[in-house]
Formats: C-alpha cells, sequence, structure tokens
C-alpha cells in the first residue's frame, strides 16, 4: 500500500511540469479566451462586459457569413483534395513506383519546407503578368488567362491547391503505412478469384484502409479550418475578402484590429462548428470504417 | 573656499549619479533599418548620460503593433516607442501615453514642423512629438515625358492638365492591342486614393469621426481615379499587376506616373538606380477645392514615453535627443521629412545632387494645410496593411477591377466602416 502510494507521488513529480505547463499555458488560456468572448476588449484598453454582443453581432454581420461560406468552400476543396492525392500517391508508391524513396521524399519534401518561402514562390507562379502558370497558357493559346491571386473566383481556389501541394506528402506518409499494414494474402486471394486491378482496390484497398482514411479525413478537416499563413502570405485574405477564411478572419480582429472579445467569438463558432463535424464523422464512423 | 567646491563636488556627483545606478531606458521602433541607423544617436545619448543604457527593439509595423499592443495590455510597455499618426488618438485615449504638456517651451517648440507637432497633441495634452513626417507626392518619369513631349508637372496642374499628360503617356509601342508604358498606375490604397480626396476638398468622416459620409467632393475624386482605369484606360487593373511589388511598378518604368508616400523615394532610388531620370511633383488641385477645403495629407512619425514607464524625465529627454539639432541629415532616409526644421531644410537633407533633384517641394508640402483623416479602427475600415485586402481599398479595387460600380463599392465600403466604427 506504501509502495503504491510512493509510486504515485513519484509519477506525480514527474508529470508535474508537464501537468503544470499543459494548465497555466494551454487551458487556463483557453477558458479565459471564453470569458474574453463576453468582453468589448480593444487589447491596449479597458474590458467592457457586453454579454452576448460579440455573439449576436458575428451571427448578423455580412462579413462574417461570407467568411464562414469561404471557410466551407475551402474545406470542401482541400479535404476532398488532398485525400484523393494522397491516396492516388500512397497506393502508387506501395505498389512498387520506380525510385519511390526519392518520390516518398519528394512528395514529402513541401510539408517540411518553410511556408513562407513556397508560398512566394507560389506567387510568382500565379502572378498575372510573369508568372510561370500565365505565360504558359499564353503559350499554349490561351489568349486571357484570370488573374488567378487577384480574381475572386480564383482566389480561394488558388490557396486550396497550394495548401494541399503543401500538406499532401503528410496525409500520404499515414495513408501509406496503413497499406503496408493489409495482409498481402487478401490480394493474393481476389486475384485467385479473379478479381481486376480496380476491384482489388476498391473491394480489399479502401475498405482495409478505412481507419487510415478516417483518421486522415478528421486531421485535415482541422487543418482546412486553421489555414492561415499560406493566405497571409499568397493572397492577404483578399481580392475583397474572397479568400478570407476563420483563421485568417480571427487573426485579422486579434491582431490588426485589436478586437481580441470578437476574436475570441469567433474563435468559439469556429471551435463549435469544427466539434460537430468531428462528432458527426464518429457518430458515422462505424457505417464506413472496417474494425478488425 | 574648502566649503563652496565640498558643495559643488557634491552637487557634481549627485548629477553623475542620477543615473550611475545603470538605468536602463527600452526603445523599441517599428523601422528595424531605420533603428540601425539611429544606433550612433542612440550611443551619443548614452554618452551624454553615463550610467543610461539604451535597450533597443525593432520589428516591422505588423509585428510591432501587436507586440506593443500586449505590452499595453500587461501594463509593461516600453519606456519610449513609436506612435502613429494613425492610432495615437486611441492610445492616447485608452491612457497608455504619458503627458509631456510643459515639457518644451513655445520658443523650442518653433524650431519644429507645426503641422508634425500638432499631431501629438490630444485634447490639450502633449502625448507623442514627432521625429520626422512624411507625405504622398507625384512621382513621374522625366524620360517618359521628355520622349512623350509633354510638359513636366508643375504646381499649378488641373486635373485636366494631368489626365492629358497621362493619355500622351500611355503607350502601344507595338500596335499589338496591349499597352507596353501607362501613363498611370493606382490602386485602392490609401496613399495612392486619399491625397487626391483631399486635394479636392474630400472628406470620408463626418465631424465627429465617428461614422463614414463621404461628402460629394470626395465622391468626385474617387470618380475620377476609377476612370482614369475603366474609361480613359490610362492606367491598368490592379489585377495585371498581380505578383509586382506596387511600389517598384513605377520603378520599373511600367508606367510614368504614380501617387504614393515620400518615404517611396528610397525604394525608387534602389530601384530604379540610373535607369532614368525621375522626379516628385505636388498631387494636383482637385477641381472642386477651395483654399479652406483643399488639404495636403502629411502626417507625422512620433515618439511617445509610456505611460506607466519609471523614467518617463529620461525618456522625454530621449525623445529631445532623438528629434533635435543632435541628429545628422543623413539619419532620415529617403522621403522622410526631419521635423526639426533647422535638419529639414540643411543641403544634406535636400540632397539636390541626387534625385529627385527638387526634394525640397516636401517642405513646400508641409507648410500647407495638412489633413491626415485617420479616425479610431482606421485601419479596419479602410484596409490596411494585413487588413489591405477588405475594406475600402478591396471595394476599391472591385471597381478599379471592372467588376463593381462606383456607386455599389461606395454603399458597401460605408455600410462595413459604419459596422466597424460602431464596435
Amino acid at each position: 500500500m506504501q509502495a503504491s502510494r510512493k509510486v504515485r507521488i513519484t509519477a506525480l513529480i514527474f508529470l508535474a511540469p508537464t501537468i503544470i505547463g499543459l494548465v497555466m499555458f494551454r487551458l487556463v488560456p483557453i477558458a479565459w479566451s471564453f470569458v474574453l468572448s463576453f468582453f468589448d476588449w480593444k487589447i491596449f484598453d479597458t474590458p467592457l462586459f457586453v454579454g452576448f454582443n460579440n455573439y449576436a453581432h458575428i451571427f448578423s454581420s455580412p462579413t462574417a457569413h461570407k467568411v464562414f461560406l469561404n471557410s466551407a468552400y475551402f474545406s470542401a476543396i482541400y479535404v476532398p483534395g488532398s485525400i484523393l492525392l494522397a491516396l492516388t500517391l500512397a497506393v502508387l508508391l506501395n505498389n512498387g513506383l520506380r525510385s519511390s524513396t526519392f518520390f516518398r521524399g519528394a512528395f514529402f519534401l513541401p510539408y517540411i519546407t518553410s511556408t513562407v518561402a513556397v508560398t512566394l514562390a507560389w506567387r510568382w507562379i500565379f502572378s498575372t503578368k510573369f508568372g510561370l502558370l500565365n505565360n504558359f497558357l499564353i503559350s499554349i493559346g490561351v489568349d486571357h488567362p484570370p488573374a488567378w491571386l487577384a480574381d475572386p473566383t480564383w482566389a480561394l481556389p488558388a490557396v486550396a491547391i497550394v495548401s494541399i501541394w503543401k500538406d499532401v506528402g503528410f496525409y500520404m506518409i499515414l495513408l501509406l503505412a496503413g497499406l503496408q499494414t493489409i495482409d498481402p494474402t487478401l490480394y493474393e486471394a481476389a486475384r485467385v478469384d479473379g478479381a481486376t486491378p480496380m476491384q482489388r482496390f476498391f473491394r480489399v484497398t479502401v475498405p482495409m484502409l478505412t481507419r487510415s482514411l478516417f483518421f486522415v479525413m478528421i486531421l485535415s478537416l482541422v487543418r482546412s479550418t486553421q489555414t492561415f499563413e499560406i493566405t497571409y502570405a499568397l493572397t492577404n485574405g483578399g481580392p475583397n475578402r474572397a479568400s478570407t477564411t476563420l483563421a485568417f478572419f480571427v487573426y485579422q480582429n486579434a491582431f490588426v484590429e485589436f478586437e481580441m472579445g470578437y476574436a475570441a467569438a469567433l474563435s468559439y463558432i469556429m471551435c463549435f462548428v469544427l466539434g460537430l463535424f468531428t462528432l458527426t464523422n464518429f457518430y458515422f464512423r462505424k457505417r464506413w470504417v472496417h474494425e478488425d | 573656499m574648502k566649503t563652496i567646491f565640498t558643495t559643488i563636488g557634491a552637487l557634481v556627483l549627485a548629477t553623475g549619479m542620477t543615473y550611475a545606478q545603470d538605468t536602463t531606458l527600452t526603445y523599441m521602433s517599428w523601422d528595424p533599418t531605420q533603428l540601425e541607423v539611429e544606433q550612433a544617436a542612440i550611443a551619443a545619448f548614452e554618452a551624454a548620460n553615463p550610467g543610461v543604457t539604451v535597450e533597443t527593439s525593432a520589428m516591422p509595423p505588423k509585428d510591432y503593433w501587436p507586440r506593443l499592443s500586449a505590452l499595453a495590455a500587461a501594463g509593461d510597455l516600453p519606456d519610449v516607442f513609436m506612435m502613429s499618426s494613425g492610432f495615437v488618438k486611441e492610445w492616447a485615449a485608452a491612457d497608455n501615453l504619458a503627458d509631456l504638456s510643459g515639457v518644451i517651451t513655445d520658443v523650442e517648440l518653433s524650431e519644429y514642423y507645426e503641422g508634425a507637432t500638432s499631431v501629438g497633441l490630444i485634447d490639450g495634452k502633449r502625448v507623442a512629438f514627432p521625429q520626422n513626417w512624411v507625405a504622398p507626392v507625384l512621382y513621374y518619369n522625366i524620360d517618359m515625358f521628355e520622349a512623350a513631349g509633354v510638359p513636366m508637372p508643375t504646381a499649378d496642374w488641373t486635373w485636366d492638365d494631368f489626365l492629358s499628360a497621362a493619355k500622351a503617356l500611355t503607350i502601344d509601342e507595338d500596335n499589338d492591342g496591349n499597352v507596353d508604358q501607362w501613363g498611370m498606375w493606382l490602386y485602392g490604397r490609401y496613399a495612392h486614393i486619399e491625397p487626391w480626396v483631399f486635394r479636392n476638398g474630400g472628406r470620408y468622416l463626418n465631424d465627429d469621426e465617428t461614422a463614414l459620409d463621404l461628402n460629394d467632393e470626395a465622391v468626385n475624386a474617387l470618380r475620377f481615379l476609377t476612370d482614369l482605369v475603366n474609361v480613359e484606360k490610362v492606367a491598368p487593373q490592379p489585377q495585371e499587376m498581380e505578383g509586382v511589388r506596387q511600389q517598384d511598378v513605377m520603378a520599373l518604368g511600367m508606367a510614368a506616373m504614380w501617387v504614393d508616400g515620400s518615404w517611396n523615394i528610397a525604394n525608387v532610388r534602389e530601384v530604379a538606380g540610373d535607369d532614368f531620370r525621375w522626379g516628385i511633383a505636388q498631387v494636383p488641385m482637385g477641381p472642386d477645392a477651395t483654399p479652406e477645403t483643399a488639404a495636403a495629407y502629411a502626417w507625422a512619425d512620433m515618439l511617445s514615453v509610456g505611460s506607466n514607464s519609471d523614467n518617463a524625465e529620461l525618456g522625454w529627454a530621449f525623445i529631445q535627443h532623438m528629434v533635435g539639432a543632435g541628429r545628422e541629415a543623413s539619419d532620415f532616409l529617403g522621403g522622410k521629412v526631419p521635423a526639426y526644421i533647422g535638419i529639414a531644410t540643411s543641403e544634406d537633407w535636400l540632397e539636390s545632387d541626387q534625385m529627385p533633384a527638387n526634394k525640397g517641394l516636401l517642405l513646400e508640402i508641409g507648410a500647407q494645410n495638412v489633413y491626415t483623416g485617420f479616425s479610431k479602427s482606421w485601419s479596419g475600415w479602410r484596409g490596411y496593411d494585413s487588413t489591405g485586402s477588405s475594406g475600402m481599398n478591396g471595394e476599391l479595387d472591385e471597381v478599379l477591377n471592372g467588376r463593381k460600380s462606383l456607386d455599389d463599392a461606395i454603399a458597401a465600403f460605408v455600410l462595413y466602416g459604419n459596422d466597424v466604427l460602431s464596435r
């Protein structure tokens, strides 16, 4: 009994730095930001309690509505785009693509490269007059290629494309790990039964990969709501807020206009929506995720 | 005699000991390049005040304001820090700035540009003191003007004169339907638009600066500017220039004229080099302006002492040192005009051997009726820096890109701006 108590105390002592750090730097700020969402607080001024005014304003603001729609649109491109591309790359690598070690590194490289640096390269690619993409399009006969980053139709998809390009290597590695856990005898059995490669993919690979796919889906959904650096460096949320998503809008309110209470309220709405989506996904999980 | 010496000795010791306890004065700047230039002046201050160490830090504006705001929230503001004309009212209202009233005499004050010193005077309290001031000007490419046979801009240029010149300077050299040289370059940025609006007697805000209420002169100026792109076709749509730094368009020889802040003189010198000759002119006076309503757009970069500073007196001494006669003209880069008249009028600052040869024009602008147009939450409703693609800037770009009418854009940014101002 005494030994058990000693073990518990020792464990607590070793865990204390982590627990204290977690409480001080995570839980307290999270709770405090919730309290802040009920205040009108220009950060360099005295906070003023305003009840639910920040929330009411967000729900009635056309600008906030536009930002929520942009966020949903971004997620609708980013999540399926990332998963499909990552799955394709993972399957190609798993099926013995020549120089697969090289390609594995090449596909993963953007993920670990400085976001601002690669985004500046993409700015050049998307540049209207001197960009690589438009000069290529003109060379193949397109008369008036779009101003990718200055056109409201294209700015958000452009941000999504760069975000997918940046993150797909990470998702690919996760799916590749999942693919390598699939028992090869399942493929053998399918082959013996006369299944075509396509049938093997949809009847063996996809069902056996659903747990990894579920994980990647939740992860990409969360990341899609957090896009900031690429938006900041590529379009600055423009033109005219066409590519402003929630995380960037929170940044603008908190650190440009210094409306901390309003920004906190936005963050909690984002948190609530994200939580709702995640719970929904978990609810439907058992319908399509195969458990061993 | 011994008593006298003892007394004097004690006084000297007491004076010397004022800062003998290794006082650290913290100073924060939004201009890392400028801070490097200032190091000599800071070292001179330390040498003149034994025991004092000035601890400096600098970061670009997009990092500076969040950091300074967080320090204000924590009650830990630097002793001395840069203060913008755009934010001084809000910061003073929040009691973050020490009141320096009475620390400078009228005689001393007369040695500085009045337009610049008045910006830091809020509700009768002197809460900031100018180091330098800046003003947007019309940059023009002399070689292009000469090649097109167009007379150079003059102080009595009208908007019609400007438009005629812009037309003559818009050139499609190979007649392929694509313009090779634009007469003008602009987008919805404050420094591109407001100089024209204010020179036409235009105002965006109501009298107490609590709401957007554009007068006719402002609307007329905005129509004139947006027509330059959509009707007159003498300036490119902003989206065509996406990917080119806005401050480089004229400097790279893609446009003959451009209006932006005088601080860009340094950039044009660097980018254009000796590729072409260029000059600066005043933004032409608008047709609706009267001598009473016309205003030059100019504002000051200032220094303030934090209201919670334990070294307020020393902080003010530091400000006096940094803004006064002891500074070198070369400390003020490009088109930053020293607030101290003696330096601004010196040949060293005027640099008549460099382009633009007529840099003294800035001093004429500073002597005019100056208006800043700033209000609380200005960056929010106007669209500036990280919010530059939204607010008024974003809406005007929609007009300039041919996707919206000016009337719709005005209605949209007034609605949005008033929402921001009402929060």
